[in-house]
């Protein structure tokens, strides 16, 4: 009979011994939640909203955005001031600030700008953001040259010594880089950068995490040569917690895989007096519904998203709760403060813990421009006056107010009016059917007659599904034609836009640094990201005239005019809404969220509030 | 015994070569780039290219043997007889995530492993204690009302999934009475609920299993003997029928053991547990080959090495079993 219970005693003790040798942490003073796991700590691999707040928090670049000013100010971080700018605009100088430590104790030097720059452009790094390197005086061309000095290094099954042959490709690659690239350390404290040609929002780029600094003597202990490749490889060992040396604000001291990070401050960090939460716990929460029950029920002080089936009807209570407020609000808002400044100015209350913040993205919808469909038919959509009465028929305010109903403004352009100082995007246009059915009926489709079915093509998830009923139901009643929804999983989405293998999709933009071209480039013909295959000289011309232009008035004029060619004549996309991010938090309880119009939050500045008395 | 244990251990080379080749064919030939990122900016086709180069995906059979090769050891053997290696380095390395750029799969299955272990372990506890409770209730009243109620509790065990269980379960010990946290990992509070949840299914199965074996049992010649002889009922059911009744038990632990541990995607998404389950969709969903195939292979090691431990288990507990139950 004992025996029999044999295995249940070893499930006991295996389970009291797994509890055992877990133990929880104490409460961090700040908890954030996280609806989409930190992908990267490395500079270099960041792209999601998520990897850049924590990059910003961990490292710091020549220059900062700083979130608390309204006109979206860059000030000096690791540089001891702005830049010294030659006359023509090419040459940067940057000075760094005398004595800066990275986390280690060891010195920040000007060397770490190199080493972290050329590590960034190097093709096998693969950084998702290299682009931005390539304004920098012979970047380009060292680039192109690695890649085919690896591509020929594969390709040559007959060297005897190939690790030999990788570390001298790898030597001369780093005197061409320290030979032709316009990035020098002149000495210590000195950095000069060289451009290609000007680009006035070069400092916007120098502000982005792909361009923070590493610190060369612990992130080279953990690189070497692939003998079969010839790259040059960085294990990840690199960027863990304990191991990981940074100069930001904050250290990582713990990273639990789908589970959670902890930042905790960095004594060596240049401001010590910076009030910041001393430790900071980021927590990791993919269930929709779990993500909202921690922040009602746990200690959680900032919930990054909220999931699509929770954000109509908590917005709804949030606006109740304004509306019982009336007087309070309209008090408020004529001593001119924001929406933010009146949550936080309100009584205490659960309904005004959901916030919706404007996004720097926009919402939009492919179409495809090729003459020919992949079924080798001719494509309508190549006709602008079709794209243009697609676009006029859309009633984009039926979509945001009773299929998203999340109080996001309906858009004309591509670029979210207002996120940008010092560049207006054109209106575009504005709901028009009897214009629409015009166009059509021009292009040779009158009343929709003879227009074969449109594919629409949308993905799975995000509550794409309702948009795209609804603006089939749209164009159907509108224009008279018939339009066939097409929803597929997201990775063949991505495969079927790619290679334009669809005639209308949803789509989504969000900018990454303050200009427009952040969001214009994408229409460029020779971009890889022109999964409309729009072609138009005229735009390529107004943009890369723009790039020439040093003169920021003539340069924004120049880009509007692109994007008005974009929204108002030639529709390669048509622009739905410009997103808003929903929060939640308690704002009696929690601040330091920046109102900047690109959503860029600074990890450092946020704290718990002391309870009202 | 030893001589079991050794031929079965040989065999999961096999086991696993098989799993291997099975899994990335049917994973290569799913639709999607691994390296393309399906939304947000591109990186230009040189970078895309020589990803793949890198990670061998522009070719199956390349990927193919450089994989068995670092994932069964022998290129870290290789490389050791070249000269040193790095003391970090892994001897069985299962690769790179391709989602989680600064992940090797090793490290993920390192962390998020022992977790739905635990979780695994702790819920066929409970399941064991649930349903050999109920099931000896059940049998030794067949048709009464405990019986009856033990039969629908089980019912409702196997039908309710557990994102309707685990939700319901959060309700009254989480948000109503507020006994229990809601989720996340760490504390032994954090753990009841979800090892419950994950339990239930399992329960119900032990329940009908230990309740048709103690049936049987309790009519058996040598339990009419026992009664015979004037042994109080206590010592009869405990001792002369319930250990019999539980062999089928015991030999079903082992799979469920597995199960619990490796399949509880749904119960660790809705209890915030931070374990492999979730790995397992999202590496198919992301095509994410390295994560796939390793988490594949270790559910494959799993499976293989409880049921042996149950083989093992099962002689000892009653010796008069011999020959290879495969």
């Amino acid at each position: 009979m004992p025996r029999v219970l044999a295995p249940i005693v070893l499930l006991i003790v295996a389970v009291v011994a797994s509890v055992w040798s877990d133990r929880p942490l104490p409460m961090a003073d700040l908890v954030i939640v996280e609806r989409a796991e930190v992908n990267t700590v490395d500079p270099h691999q960041m792209s999601w909203n998520q990897d850049l707040r924590v990059g910003r928090a961990l490292f710091e670049g020549l220059l900062s955005e700083d979130t608390a000013s309204p006109d979206q100010r860059l000030v000096p971080a690791v540089a001891r001031e702005m830049p010294e700018v030659s006359p023509d605009g090419l040459v940067y100088t940057f000075r760094l600030r005398p004595g800066l430590k990275w986390s280690d104790g060891s010195p920040l030097t000007a060397r770490d700008f190199v080493y972290a720059w050329r590590r960034g452009m190097l093709p096998e790094t693969a950084a998702d953001y290299s682009n931005m390197f390539m304004p920098i005086r012979g970047a380009e061309a060292f680039v192109a040259r690695r890649a085919a000095a690896l591509a020929a290094f594969v390709a040559d099954s007959s060297l005897a010594d190939r690790s030999a042959r990788a570390e001298e490709l790898w030597r001369e690659a780093i005197d061409d880089f320290s030979a032709r690239v316009g990035v020098r350390a002149i000495d210590d404290l000195t950095l000069r950068v060289e451009l290609e040609s000007p680009l006035p929002h070069f400092l916007s780029l120098v502000a982005f995490p792909v361009m923070f600094p590493l610190c060369e003597a612990s992130v080279s202990r953990h690189e070497s040569l692939d003998a079969r490749t010839g790259r040059r490889v960085w294990s990840n060992a690199w960027a863990r917690p304990g191991v990981l040396v940074s100069n930001g604000p904050y250290r990582l001291t713990l990273w639990r895989f789908k589970r959670d990070m902890r930042l905790e401050r960095n004594e060596n960090y240049r401001d010590p007096r910076l009030p910041l939460s001393p430790t900071l716990s980021i927590l990791n929460i993919a269930d929709a519904n779990s993500m909202v029950l921690a922040f009602r029920t746990g200690a959680v002080d900032w919930t990054t998203d909220v999931a699509v089936p929770y954000r109509a009807e908590m917005l709804d209570l949030q606006r109740q709760f304004w509306n019982e407020q009336a007087a309070l609000v309209g008090e408020l808002r004529a001593q001119g403060l924001s929406n933010a400044r009146i949550a936080a100015a309100l009584p205490r209350d659960p309904r005004n813990t959901v916030q919706a913040y404007p996004s720097f993205g926009t919402s939009f919808l492919n179409l495809n421009c090729s003459p020919l469909l992949p079924n080798g038919r001719p494509n309508p959509l190549a006709d602008a006056r079709v794209r243009r009465a697609l676009a006029l028929s859309l009633n984009k305010r039926e979509i945001t107010e009773q299929i998203r109903r999340i109080g996001e403004p309906v858009a004309g352009s591509l670029v979210p009016p207002g996120s940008l100082a010092g560049y207006t995007p054109p209106v575009g246009l504005a709901f028009d059917p009897d214009r629409a059915r015009q166009e059509l009926a021009e292009a040779g489709f009158p009343g929709g007659a003879g227009f074969p079915p449109i594919e629409f093509l949308f993905r799975r998830d995000g509550g794409q599904d309702l948009l795209a009923q609804a603006i089939a139901r749209q164009w159907e009643r509108q224009l008279g034609v018939r339009v066939l929804l097409l929803q597929v999983e997201s990775r063949v989405f991505g495969e079927r836009l790619k290679a334009a293998k669809y005639m209308v999709s949803t789509a989504s933009w969000f900018g990454d640094y303050g200009d427009a071209t952040t969001f214009l480039d994408i229409s460029l013909s020779n971009s890889n990201n022109n999964d409309r295959k729009y072609q138009n000289p005229r735009y390529d011309e107004l943009l890369s005239r723009a790039a020439r232009l040093a003169d920021p008035a003539e340069r924004a004029a120049s880009l509007a005019e692109a994007e008005q060619l974009l929204v108002e004549t030639d529709l390669p996309l048509i622009p739905l809404f410009h997103f808003v991010q929903v929060y939640l938090f308690d704002p009696s309880r929690f601040e330091g969220l920046s109102e900047h119009p690109r959503q860029i939050h600074t990890l450092a500045r946020l704290r718990r509030k002391e309870p009202a008395p | 015994m030893i001589g079991m244990v050794l031929r079965r251990l040989a065999v999961l080379p096999i086991v696993l070569l098989a799993i291997y080749t099975l899994t990335l064919a049917l994973a290569w030939a799913a639709p999607g780039n691994p390296v393309d990122r399906p939304e947000g900016r591109r990186p230009p086709q040189a970078v895309i290219d020589a990803m793949e180069r890198q990670y061998n995906l522009d070719s199956f059979p390349r990927f193919y043997v450089s994989y068995l090769e670092s994932a069964s050891g022998v290129r870290w053997v290789r490389d050791r007889l070249a000269g040193p290696v790095d003391p970090q380095r892994p001897i069985f390395d299962l690769g790179p995530s391709l989602q989680y750029e600064d992940r090797r799969v090793n490290e993920i299955l390192a962390d998020s492993l022992p977790v739905s272990m635990t979780l695994g372990a702790s819920a066929i506890l409970i399941a064991t204690l649930i349903g050999v409770g109920a099931g000896v209730i059940g049998a030794l009243r067949p048709g009464s009302f405990a019986d009856g109620a033990s039969l629908a509790l089980a019912m409702v065990g196997i039908s309710l999934p557990s994102f309707v269980t685990g939700a319901v379960l959060i309700l009254i010990f989480g948000v109503w009475l507020g006994w229990l946290p809601v989720g996340g990992w760490g504390t032994i509070g954090q753990l009841v609920l979800p090892a419950v949840t994950l339990s239930l299914p399992f329960a119900a199965y032990i329940a009908r299993l230990t309740r048709m074996g103690m049936i049987e049992q309790l009519s058996s010649d040598h339990v009419r003997a026992a009664r015979a002889k004037g042994l109080p009922e206590h010592t009869v059911v405990l001792r002369h029928a319930l250990g019999n009744a539980l062999l089928p038990v015991v030999s079903y632990l082992g799979p469920a053991t597995a199960y619990a541990m490796t399949g509880s995607f749904v119960v660790e998404r809705v209890f915030r547990v931070p374990g492999l389950g979730e790995h397992f969709v999202n590496s198919v969903l992301n095509k994410d080959l390295f994560l796939l195939i390793g988490a594949a292979l270790t559910f494959s090691v799993m499976l293989v090495l409880f049921n042996l431990a149950v083989d093992v288990l099962y002689r000892w507990i009653d010796p008069r079993i011999t020959g290879d139950r495969a």
